[in-house]
């Protein structure tokens, strides 16, 4: 009963959001509306249950813990964001999480997306028993990396054969990567649909497997 | 009506036609069901062999990253790689990096555990097997046993018992989740010291046996989300923990890097990856049949088709029409 | 105190961090312990700044009765009525088909329908914006189009029977030139990443700091 009930409620509202496909409408903003509600009031929810209370509350009430009043005051600072007289009290949690954020990220993302990267480049262009495409695909792949870096250089006028032509050649190679993207957000969004779809037909009225 | 008019009318169809257009294409495949053959490719089989490789002293991480929004793309995922584990008795430690990506975690349990699922597994939850863990029965061989001997049945169409602490723990959401996967390459525990359901996380077998990150053995994270970044940064380049991902098709073109530069083992990308690992489940004998990414892929085909032809179509009223030498079209509906 | 403190803890902060990656003497491990426990608790408490905007703006909304007003209710009650019913219910949290609950419910009945057909009015979108926008004007948008059909016919069945051809140049296409493509944006925003990075950490970038308070 509980899921049956669940289906309907959710095939209604799937209804009422396609039917803006055809006009914006009232039932479409309510659900606009709801959804951020919900989804706000979940995350307080979720968040205090699972984090604040089992993480804070619990170990300060039961008294032996008291080291985490640190971290629960300077939670708390974030609130005097809306006292304006010591709004800027809230700078301290914000400063806290900003520079030690930035510091902990800056070692693994200089590995990650930068030497990683670099050595990833690295490939042999052609090895013994390697086929024609992988060969090709090696050389696109090394002359694309730095003919798109070179597009993305404006220090320079893309002017002459290093910057002119690299550039060029970086264009047609960034064109067919953003084509590929492409045509995986079309099947992204098609897959998307094909759930909601699924959804109607298969939860709701039973006529698909 | 000159020809010129035809291309114009054609170009400035109103757009619930092309709506209605796209409605048929991905409807209307459901019922015929084609059946095309999904082909695997080396992204998704390398996620899938890496997992076959593991066994009960192994543990991985299933990390939910996605909203409802991209759910069809990546709950498929999640859920595949999720029966994969239970099926070889692989602990799965369940995490969300977002608390609506938490709802999602929940969603897919429900629908693992669901008895109406074509091969779901039969969950145990924490507190129905105190006795046997208080006894310190906790080897999955001999917890089932035991379980069974207390004249506990195996329900029809389940593909086995998974138990609550022991093959999967459901951690759910914590904020600042970047800190929180860095957090767990120090501890598990301290970052989850209770699980969604309220249990003691201290207290289950699965997390007495992997303390943190460092004693674990791959992480999956279906996302819709930059958190796959995460996953890579603060666990694979600190400590080296094998990642998977699993991607929605808009970000799967983004990561090849990655992939190539071996980051990360796999990639599932799209409802195509997910119903690439399907078909692999399938074959394997490990879950009886293909689920709803495979059924889905007729539907894309259909509609990919109808979207070329979309593209062709405009194209060609465009250059017949003449108007790629003049101004701009008068904008349709 | 109200500038400078917080930028001398940005500094500090990311400066210990940084440092702490290099040296893992067990100090450094138990500041690091100590910090990836508490931060966590101290941001949960960021969401309190985000429910109190939308709750001001809304309430605003009603108080002024603006256009569409009445919508305003269908964030606010929400807002609050989860949070009440997770602590009515503190075992509806975990959903289960065993404790069917209202918090459970409104998640997976009418947010997760809700937003799941949001996204997917996309799919009609993209097919739209297809047929209008998605011209061969110029050679590069031709290379582009070509790129993005074959790899479409490559990534579903049907691409496999109409030529084993659209597949297999649809992967070489995800797998060098996408891949040359999306390396090097990868290493600008990583570079960008950096640099902004080490400009927040020595206070060179200060938008952060708002504007609450001089």
């Amino acid at each position: 009963m509980y899921e049956t009930i669940g289906i309907w409620v959710g095939a209604l509202f799937t209804l009422a959001i396609y039917s803006f496909l055809y006009k914006e409408n009232p039932i479409y903003r309510l659900a606009e509306h709801l959804v951020v509600g919900i989804s706000a009031g979940y995350g307080m929810a979720i968040t205090y249950q699972i984090t604040v209370k089992p993480r804070l509350i619990d170990p300060l009430l039961s008294g032996d813990h008291w080291i985490l009043l640190i971290p629960g005051i300077l939670g708390l600072l974030y609130i005097t964001r809306f006292i304006p007289r010591i709004s800027w009290l809230s700078r301290y949690p914000i400063g806290f999480y900003m520079g030690t954020a930035m510091g902990v990220g800056f070692p693994l993302t200089m590995k990650a997306n930068v030497l990683r990267q670099v050595e990833g480049a690295m490939v042999p262009l052609y090895q013994s028993g390697m086929p024609w495409y992988e060969v090709l695909g090696n050389s696109v792949m090394i002359l694309g990396t730095l003919a798109a870096l070179i597009y993305f250089f404006f220090s320079k006028p893309h002017k002459g054969l290093f910057f002119g032509t690299g550039s060029k050649i970086g264009i047609w190679v960034i064109m067919l990567g953003f084509g590929a993207t492409f045509g995986f957000t079309v099947m992204g969004r098609i897959s998307l649909l094909i759930g909601r779809i699924q959804y109607l037909l298969g939860d709701w009225l039973h006529v698909i497997d | 009506m000159s020809a010129v008019n035809i291309w114009e009318k054609m170009l400035n169809i109103d757009r619930r036609w092309i709506f209605l257009g796209i409605a048929v294409v991905s409807i209307v495949p459901f019922f015929i069901n084609f059946g095309m053959p999904v082909v695997t490719t080396t992204e998704v089989e390398d996620i899938f062999y890496y997992m076959d490789d593991l066994g009960p002293d192994n543990a991985i991480f299933v990390s939910f990253d996605f909203a409802p929004g991209t759910q069809a793309e990546n709950m498929p995922m999640a859920v595949a790689v999720m029966r994969h584990a239970f099926h070889n008795n692989v602990p799965v430690f369940m995490t969300a990096n977002w608390p609506l990506h938490h709802g999602m975690m929940l969603a897919a349990m429900e629908y693992v555990f669901n008895p109406s699922t074509v091969g779901f597994y039969q969950e145990v939850p924490f507190d129905d097997w105190r006795e046997l863990r208080e006894a310190d029965v906790t080897a999955k061989g001999e917890l089932v046993e035991a379980w069974e001997n207390q004249g506990n049945q195996l329900s029809e169409g389940a593909l086995g018992w998974v138990f609550e602490g022991r093959d999967y723990a459901a951690m759910g959401y914590a904020p600042v989740f970047n800190l929180v996967i860095l957090g767990m390459t120090v501890s598990i525990e301290t970052q989850y010291p209770v699980d969604a359901h309220g249990n003691s996380t201290g207290e289950m077998p699965m997390l007495q046996e992997h303390k943190s990150l460092r004693e674990v053995d791959m992480a999956l994270t279906s996302s819709g989300s930059g958190a796959c970044v995460w996953w890579v940064t603060y666990a694979r380049e600190k400590i080296g923990l094998p990642i998977a991902f699993g991607l929605t098709a808009v970000m799967a073109t983004d990561y090849y890097p990655y992939l190539q530069a071996g980051q990360v083992i796999g990639q599932m990308g799209g409802l195509r990856g997910a119903a690439e690992y399907e078909v692999l489940l399938a074959e394997n004998g490990i879950t009886p049949s293909t689920d709803k990414a495979f059924t889905g892929m007729d539907v894309q085909s259909a509609a990919h088709i109808f979207i070329i032809l979309l593209i062709i179509m405009g194209n060609l009223a465009f250059f017949a029409g003449g108007f790629h030498k003049k101004t701009l079209l008068k904008g349709g509906r | 105190m109200k500038r400078t403190v917080p930028l001398m803890i940005v500094m500090v902060g990311g400066i210990l961090m940084i440092l702490q990656y290099f040296i893992p003497h067990q100090i450094s491990q138990t500041i690091f312990a100590y910090y990836t426990d508490w931060t966590p608790i101290i941001l949960a408490f960021a969401l309190v700044l985000g429910v109190g905007s939308l709750t001001r703006i809304h309430s605003h909304k009603i108080r002024r009765k603006s256009k569409n007003w009445q919508y305003s209710w269908a964030v606010l009650i929400p807002l609050y009525l989860m949070p009440v019913l997770a602590h009515i219910w503190p075992g509806s949290l975990s959903g289960g088909m065993d404790s069917p609950s209202i918090f459970h419910f409104i998640f997976m009945h009418v947010q997760v329908p809700i937003q799941a057909t949001m996204f997917s009015l996309l799919a009609f979108y993209i097919a739209s914006a297809a047929f209008r926008a998605f011209r061969a004007k110029s050679a590069l948008a031709t290379v582009l189009l070509l790129s993005a059909i074959i790899v479409m016919l490559g990534q579903v069945p049907i691409g496999e029977l109409l030529g084993k051809w659209f597949p297999q140049t649809g992967l070489w296409i995800l797998r060098y030139p996408n891949l040359a493509a999306k390396r090097a944006i990868m290493l600008g925003v990583g570079f960008g990443m950096l640099a902004t990075n080490l400009k927040i950490i020595f206070g060179v970038e200060r938008n952060w700091l708002g504007g609450a308070g001089k």
